[in-house]
C-alpha cells in the first residue's frame, strides 16, 4: 500500500478500511478461526517467528465497554425528565464535554451473546461500579492499567520482540509487560500488570497471565474482576499490519465460566509513528489532589450556555475522603 | 515462590510509614524501594563470556542490569588528583559508610525536624553497595567534576536558593543555623510566603528546589509526586535495574528505579529527524543509531519541568552503549547544556548482567498508586492552618516539612556521619 506522508491518518483510514471486513466478521461470527482465508502475509523474524515489533493499537470501542451496546450520552449520568434508563442525561461531572463525553455503541468484543457471564452478587459489583465510574474506575487515578485492558486503550503500544522476551510498551503511564518466553520465576507479589509467559504454538504466540492483584478493570463501563484472574491471550498474524488478538478470561471468584474476547490490532503505519509519553500521574494531581490546595483552582466552570458548580454528595464509606476532612 | 518480607514491604501500608517520611522531605530522593532484591552480580569474579550477539548480528544488549558498585558522580576534594582508589582506600571507604548507614536508630537532636530523619531505617529501605574503583563516575574534565556554571546558572540557582531561604527562614533550621539553612538567616515568617516559585520545582537537587510549604501538590518534589525518574539517571540509593531489550527498530529500556516509581523508555533505531523543538518531553526524545558495535543514543526535547544537576530543557545528551563482555556493559555519557555549564562533561558507568532467570525485575511502579503521603501532606498543612487560625497552633512557616536537614539518603548533613563521597 503506498502512503503520502502527508496524511497518515487517511492512510490508516485507509488500512483499516482493507481489514474492515475482517473485522466485521470478528465482532459478528465466532471468530475463533482468526487466519485469513489464504494465510496472510506475515513478517518474520531470523529464526521463523512472526515478528511483531512496532507500534500497534486497537480501533474499537472495548474500552468504553467490552460488552455489546447501544450509545449513551455519557459514561456517568443522571436521571432525565422521564424516569427511564434510556432517558437519562450526562451527570455534571461530564456535562461540559458535551458530544464529546459520549459512549459510542459497538457491538463488543466478547464471544457468543455478548454478554460478560457475571456470578449474580458480582453482576451487582459491576452495576455499582458503573454508577461510580469517577471514584472507582482505576485509569482516572492513573493507576497502571492491567492487562488485558492495557492492550485495547485508546493509547498505542510499542512490541519489541527479542529471541526470548515479546516486551510491550504502552503510552498509558509509560508502563509495560514483558511476556517471558524464557523460563524465569514469577513476581514476589501480586501485580497490577501480571505475570506473562509465552509460547509458539505455530504462528500464533500462546500467553498465559496470572499473578493478578485484582485492582484493575476491563473498561469504562466497570466490568472487573479479581486477583483470580487468569488469561490466556493469543496473537496471530491475519494480515503484515494486523494481528488478532483473542483472550480466554478466568475467574471463578466472579464469572460462572470462562469467556472470551477477540479484537484485532493494527499496526500504526504512521512513517514517523513513535510512543509519545502520557504521564498522567501529573495530569491527575487536580483529580486526586485538588481539593487540599490551599486555595482551590477548579470548583465552578462557567460555558456559553450554562453554568457547572462541582458539589457533590460523598457517599459513606469513602475510607480515604473521611480521613483527610476528619 | 513468594516471599513474605518482600510482600510486606510493598504493602500499601508499608508505603504509608515510608510516605511518612516522604512527607517530612528529610528524604530528598522520594519514593519507595526495596533492597535486598539484588542478586550478586555476575561479573567481576566470574570470567565472562564473549559478547552474545542477535540474529541479526548486533551485540545483544537484552538483560537486567546494575551498577555493582557505588561511585560518587563528582570525585571528593580529597582524591583530588586521583583517578582510582587503591584497594585500602575502597576498604577503608566501605567501613566508614558501613558504619554510618548501619545505624538502625539516630537521633539527631530531640523533638524536632531533623530527628524524623533518623527514624528511617536506612539499612532496611535503601541499597548501600562496595566502593567501586573509580573516585567518580565523570570521566571528563579529568578532574572529575561538574565544570562550572555558567553566568546565567548561577543566577538561577541563586534565584531559587533565596526563595528556599525565604521559606525557610521562620524555622528551627534558620535558628539553630543548619546547613539546610546555609545562606540564609533567622526571621519573622517571609511575607513572600506564599509566592508563585521562580521556577518550577522539580528535584530536591540544589538549583532544583525544595521548599518549606506544601499549598499545592506542585510545592512539592517530583520525587514526592511519585515523577522522580530523570534521564540521565546512573543509580543511587534507592535501587536502579534497568532491563534492556533489543529489537532491529528499537531499544526498550525498563527502569526500575527511585523506589516505585520505574519507567519505560523507547529508544528508536532510526534515521528519523527528532520531535519538532516544540514538543517537549519529562524523558527527552531519544534516538538511536548503530556505530559499529556501539549504540549511540541522542537525547533532545527534554521538558522545562525535569531537571539534572541543574540543567533543564537544554540538557543535551548523547549515550554511547558498548557489550565489552557478556556480563558487561560500558555506558559513556556526554552531557551538555551550554545554558548551564561552561563545557560538556562526561560520565562513564558499567552495569553488570544481573540472573536472567531469577527475574528480579519488577514493573509496578506503585509509588502513586500508595501516595498517601502527599494527600496526608497537604492535609496536614491545611490542617496546621486551620489550628493557627483559631489561635491553637504555631504559624505554619514556623514549621519545616522540606530543606530541614537530618539523616537523608542515610548520611548526615555534614560532620562525621556524613558521606564520605561528599566530603
Amino acid at each position: 500500500m503506498s502512503m503520502s506522508s502527508k496524511k497518515p491518518l487517511v492512510a490508516t483510514a485507509v488500512l483499516a478500511a482493507a481489514i474492515g471486513a475482517f473485522t466485521v466478521q470478528a465482532c459478528t461470527s465466532p471468530p475463533s478461526q482468526p487466519a485469513a482465508p489464504q494465510g496472510p502475509v506475515v513478517t518474520r523474524t531470523a529464526d521463523g517467528k512472526p515478528d511483531f515489533s512496532g507500534i500497534w493499537q486497537a480501533l474499537n470501542e472495548a474500552h468504553w465497554d467490552l460488552e455489546a451496546h447501544a450509545a449513551r450520552p455519557a459514561i456517568v449520568t443522571q436521571e432525565g425528565v422521564y424516569p427511564y434508563e434510556y432517558t437519562r442525561v450526562p451527570a455534571a461531572p461530564v456535562l461540559a464535554l458535551g458530544a464529546a463525553g459520549g459512549v459510542p455503541g459497538s457491538v463488543g468484543v466478547v464471544e457468543g451473546d455478548g454478554k460478560i457471564p457475571y456470578k449474580p452478587e458480582a453482576l451487582k459489583v459491576k452495576q455499582e461500579n458503573g454508577a461510580n465510574w469517577i471514584d472507582r474506575d482505576p485509569e482516572l487515578k492513573c493507576y497502571l492499567p492491567g492487562i488485558p485492558r492495557a492492550m485495547y486503550m485508546p493509547y498505542p503500544f510499542q512490541i519489541v520482540q527479542s529471541t526470548n522476551k515479546v516486551h510491550m510498551a504502552f503510552e498509558f503511564t509509560s508502563t509495560a509487560r514483558t511476556i517471558h518466553l524464557d523460563e524465569v520465576e514469577g513476581p514476589p507479589d501480586f501485580t497490577y500488570m501480571g505475570h506473562s509467559v509465552g509460547k509458539w504454538e505455530g504462528d500464533t504466540l500462546v500467553v498465559d497471565v496470572t499473578e493478578f492483584n485484582g485492582k484493575n478493570w476491563f473498561d469504562r463501563a466497570g466490568n472487573y474482576h479479581s486477583e483470580a484472574l487468569h488469561l490466556t491471550e493469543r496473537f496471530t498474524p491475519i494480515h503484515k499490519d494486523a494481528v488478532q488478538y483473542e483472550v480466554t478470561i478466568e475467574d471463578p471468584n466472579v464469572f460462572t465460566a470462562p469467556w472470551k474476547i477477540s479484537m484485532p490490532l493494527y499496526r500504526r503505519l504512521e512513517k514517523n509513528a513513535q510512543l509519545m509519553e502520557y504521564r498522567c500521574i501529573e495530569f491527575v494531581e487536580e483529580f486526586m489532589y485538588g481539593g487540599l490546595r490551599r486555595q482551590p483552582l477548579v470548583k465552578r466552570w462557567e460555558g456559553e450556555n450554562m453554568i457547572v458548580e462541582i458539589t457533590r454528595k460523598v457517599p459513606e464509606g469513602e475510607k480515604l475522603y473521611e480521613w483527610y476532612r476528619r | 515462590m513468594r516471599n513474605g518480607f518482600r510482600r510486606s514491604v510493598m504493602d500499601p501500608l508499608a508505603i504509608v510509614v515510608l510516605a511518612a517520611v516522604v512527607v517530612l522531605g528529610l528524604a530528598r530522593v522520594g519514593g519507595l524501594s526495596l533492597v535486598g532484591r539484588a542478586q550478586a552480580p555476575v561479573g567481576e569474579a566470574e570470567k565472562a563470556g564473549p559478547v552474545p550477539r542477535t540474529s541479526w548480528d548486533k551485540p545483544d544488549l537484552t538483560g537486567i542490569w546494575t551498577n555493582s558498585h557505588d561511585i560518587p558522580l563528582q570525585r571528593p576534594s580529597k582524591y583530588k588528583d586521583k583517578e582510582f582508589f587503591t584497594d585500602e582506600e575502597r576498604q577503608e571507604l566501605d567501613k566508614i559508610r558501613g558504619e554510618i548507614v548501619s545505624q538502625d536508630v539516630r537521633r539527631y537532636g530531640r523533638g524536632n525536624a531533623q530527628d524524623v530523619g533518623g527514624a528511617y531505617s536506612t539499612n532496611i529501605f535503601l541499597s548501600h553497595k562496595p566502593t567501586g574503583k573509580r573516585t567518580s563516575l565523570i570521566t571528563d574534565p579529568p578532574d572529575g567534576r561538574i565544570p562550572p556554571f555558567t553566568p546565567e546558572a548561577t543566577e538561577r540557582r541563586e534565584t531559587v536558593r533565596n526563595f528556599v531561604l525565604e521559606l525557610l527562614q521562620a524555622t528551627d533550621t534558620c535558628k539553630e543555623k543548619l546547613v539546610g539553612c546555609a545562606g540564609g538567616k533567622y526571621g519573622p515568617p517571609s511575607p513572600k510566603y506564599h509566592d508563585v516559585p521562580p521556577f518550577y520545582i522539580a528535584t530536591g537537587a540544589p538549583g532544583g528546589g525544595l521548599i518549606n510549604r506544601s499549598d499545592h501538590p506542585e510545592d512539592r518534589t517530583l520525587g514526592e509526586r511519585c515523577m522522580g525518574a530523570i534521564l540521565p539517571d546512573f543509580g543511587g540509593a534507592t535501587g536502579f535495574y534497568p532491563q534492556f531489550i533489543l529489537s532491529k527498530d528499537a531499544l526498550s529500556i525498563y527502569y526500575d528505579t527511585g523506589q516505585g516509581q520505574g519507567w519505560q523508555r523507547m529508544i528508536p533505531i532510526t534515521d528519523r529527524p527528532h520531535l519538532p523543538g516544540h514538543v517537549r518531553l519529562w524523558w527527552g526524545d531519544s534516538r538511536a543509531k548503530w556505530e559499529g558495535d556501539t549504540l549511540v543514543v541522542d537525547v533532545t526535547n527534554f521538558s522545562p519541568k525535569t531537571d539534572y544537576q541543574g540543567a533543564r530543557e537544554n540538557l543535551h545528551l548523547v549515550e554511547r552503549y558498548t557489550m565489552k563482555d557478556a556480563n558487561t556493559i560500558e555506558v559513556v555519557v556526554r552531557i551538555e547544556d551550554p545554558t548551564t555549564w561552561t563545557k560538556p562533561w562526561t560520565v562513564t558507568q558499567e552495569l553488570s548482567r544481573q540472573p536472567d532467570k531469577a527475574n528480579r525485575h519488577y514493573k509496578e511502579p506503585r509509588c502513586h498508586e500508595g501516595n498517601y503521603g502527599m494527600p496526608a501532606l497537604l492535609a496536614g498543612a491545611r490542617a496546621e492552618e486551620r489550628a493557627h487560625a483559631r489561635g491553637k497552633g504555631p504559624h505554619p512557616a514556623t514549621l519545616c516539612s522540606a530543606g530541614c536537614g537530618g539523616f537523608a539518603g542515610g548520611f548526615a548533613d555534614d560532620g562525621e556521619e556524613s558521606n564520605p563521597f561528599n566530603r
